[in-house]
């Protein structure tokens, strides 16, 4: 318990000196590139070798509490969070799922379904069987003379 | 069709003109009404055969829902790549952007294809883009062999094609889908027929991946970005399955004879790759190889050529198609995190991922086919007429679904449960956009099982 503490914490200690270094790597890059040019932290991922072998990052989180994966820039970052929902969920998903629910009968095949239980019921109701032997009047179908071949 | 493709090709001054903060914004706005708006294919025009708006481009029932995955894919794929993109100089990012964009152009104009030879352009164009993906974004040096594997055994397979095309085009004097349907059945019956035979199919069989010339899948999966792994697996897969469909129309007489051995190369598939998956450490490689046992059962229903084959071929393609998708992005959340694919690097996620733990269980379950999702649909419908054309596929069948139940359940118990390794300190939290890629991976797979004639192909 007490190994796991001092791990836990160890890890803490790192993750805010890391911070502490990257606060600052972020503030450059964005003066940099608010002047229109990719700076050098742009390109690479900040190198903090000596206390994190390599794998150093920064944390949105530190900047933006709030941070929901879109953008660095605060604002944008919750305005592309709203639109990407909106035009997802409500758009998308929601008309997109209406429209289809409520697509016209293809092939008439609901409307079949229908038609063939309503016959069904009235069928057995009549006592009738439910489909004739003959389907098609016998009388009035012409066929060929068997001489004729 | 044209009032997809115009907005899809407005996306490319998008990417370049809109101000270089909003661009991942703008775009996703795009490509999300595109999708909106892509639904109104499903609406049908005419009661049978095609609803086309002219001689060259078209859709019929089988292309349509192909048609808005593809457009239902690049938000997704924009969404999923936005984190690991957005660190590099803004024309790399458009740049990126613009090749997803350019992905989804030609699969649009390949879907809609009327003409088999425009479609074959297309479907030789997506290599492109996939191929500038994988190598140059990929994460390690190994990308560049996979991507040469890739476009290899592509190029390799789809060389006879053309060749089998051209001849098709000189026997039929046309190669338009619209007519080629109504051609009388061709007698082929020399080795040269034959040989045909396998030129016209070998080039989807590769693309399927079928057990045997799959080996370039995997590599590339692994090797590539995020959206390069998305697209793989739900549209490019699909890609081999669709032209096989439509190869399968015209090769009627021969191919009662001649899929005998590829059925059974493609069910011995199903078996192998899902036995491949149970001994993976890599998790890209493990939903890589899920991916290719899934398809040899897709590539099973087409070969075996009856209505619920096709039908059940093309609900298992789409409904894999948004479910492996959801595996990738799932699995890059872990890696953009730990930085590591190694699955027994990343164990115990759950105690503190607890909400992308149930995404991890919601996509596993999918992938092995829960009952109400169209991935169980797909499957029995495969299986059932398999097993009407033979009764011992059912051994190979049953034996692959046990499989697969086996090797998603791996999945979920290597990378969620058990205990966390010591070395995972600090962590990022999810991010709204992770959960928000999910959820519009997973709900539409739920929401296709109330609906699922829209996806039964020729028979809706």
């Amino acid at each position: 318990m007490a190994s796991q503490l001092s791990r836990v914490w160890s890890g803490l200690c790192r993750a805010r000196i890391n911070s502490a270094h990257l606060r600052r790597a972020v503030s450059q890059s964005r003066t940099s590139s608010a002047a229109g040019a990719a700076s050098v932290t742009d390109l690479q991922p900040a190198a903090h070798a000596d206390d994190s072998h390599g794998h150093a990052e920064v944390n949105p989180f530190d900047k933006n509490p709030d941070y929901h994966g879109f953008s660095d820039d605060p604002f944008i970052d919750e305005w592309n969070m709203r639109l990407a929902f909106f035009f997802s969920i409500s758009m998308a998903i929601v008309i997109g799922g209406t429209f289809i629910h409520y697509l016209p009968d293809h092939g008439m095949r609901q409307w079949a379904r229908r038609e063939a239980e309503r016959l069904v019921v009235l069928r057995e109701a009549q006592g009738l069987p439910l489909i004739d032997e003959n389907y098609y009047d016998p009388s009035k179908i012409v066929l060929p003379s068997s001489s004729d071949e | 069709m044209l009032k997809i493709l115009i907005p899809t090709i407005m996306l490319f001054p998008t990417i370049w003109l809109s101000p270089s903060k909003w661009v991942w914004t703008t775009t996703t706005l795009q490509s999300l009404i595109i999708a909106l708006v892509s639904l109104s294919w499903i609406n049908w025009s005419s009661e049978t055969g095609w609803a086309s708006s002219n001689l060259y481009m078209g859709t019929d029932p089988l292309s349509t829902p192909l048609l808005v995955l593809t457009c239902w894919l690049l938000p997704l794929m924009i969404l999923a790549s936005q984190n690991h993109i957005k660190a590099e100089p803004i024309a790399r990012q458009r740049n990126y952007i613009t090749l997803l964009a350019s992905l989804q152009t030609f699969l649009i104009m390949a879907f809609g294809a009327t003409e088999i030879i425009m479609f074959y352009i297309m479907f030789e164009a997506t290599l492109i883009p996939t191929l500038i993906i994988i190598t140059r974004w990929g994460n390690q040096a190994v990308r560049l062999s996979a991507g040469t594997y890739f476009l290899f055994y592509t190029l390799a397979g789809s060389l006879p094609l053309l060749v089998a095309l051209l001849l098709l085009h000189q026997n039929t004097g046309s190669l338009s889908m619209l007519i080629i349907q109504y051609s009388q059945p061709m007698a082929l019956s020399s080795w040269g027929d034959k040989i045909w035979w396998a030129g016209c199919l070998i080039a989807f069989l590769v693309k399927m991946p079928l057990y045997g010339v799959h080996l370039w899948l995997p590599k590339a999966h692994v090797e590539a970005p995020v959206a390069g792994s998305m697209v793989l697996a739900t549209i490019l897969l699909k890609l081999g399955g669709y032209g096989m469909m439509r190869m399968m129309l015209m090769l009627d007489p021969l191919s009662k004879d001649m899929v005998y051995p590829v059925i059974a190369l493609a069910l011995w598939g199903v078996l192998m790759t899902g036995s491949i998956c149970l001994r993976q450490t890599d998790l890209k490689s493990l939903i890589a190889y899920s991916s290719v046992s899934h398809m040899g059962l897709v590539a099973g229903g087409i070969l075996i050529q009856t209505p619920w084959g096709f039908t059940g071929a093309l609900v298992l393609m789409i409904a894999h198609g948004l479910v492996s998708s959801a595996l990738f992005c799932l699995a890059n959340t872990t890696y953009e995190r730990t930085h590591s694919r190694t699955m027994i690097l990343a164990r115990g996620m759950q105690i503190i991922f607890p909400l992308t733990a149930v995404w991890w269980f919601l996509s596993n379950l999918a992938n092995l086919a829960l009952p109400p999702l169209p991935n169980l649909m797909g499957e029995l419908v495969i299986i059932t007429a398999l097993f009407n054309w033979s009764p011992w596929t059912l051994i190979l069948t049953g034996a692959g679904t046990l499989i697969t139940a086996a090797y998603s359940l791996y999945l979920f118990l290597m990378s969620q449960r058990g205990p966390l390794p010591q070395h995972i300190i600090n962590l990022q939290p999810f991010h709204t956009r992770e959960h928000l890629l999910m959820i519009l991976h997973l709900l539409p797979v739920a929401l296709l099982i109330t609906k699922p004639e829209i996806m039964w192909g020729w028979w809706y």
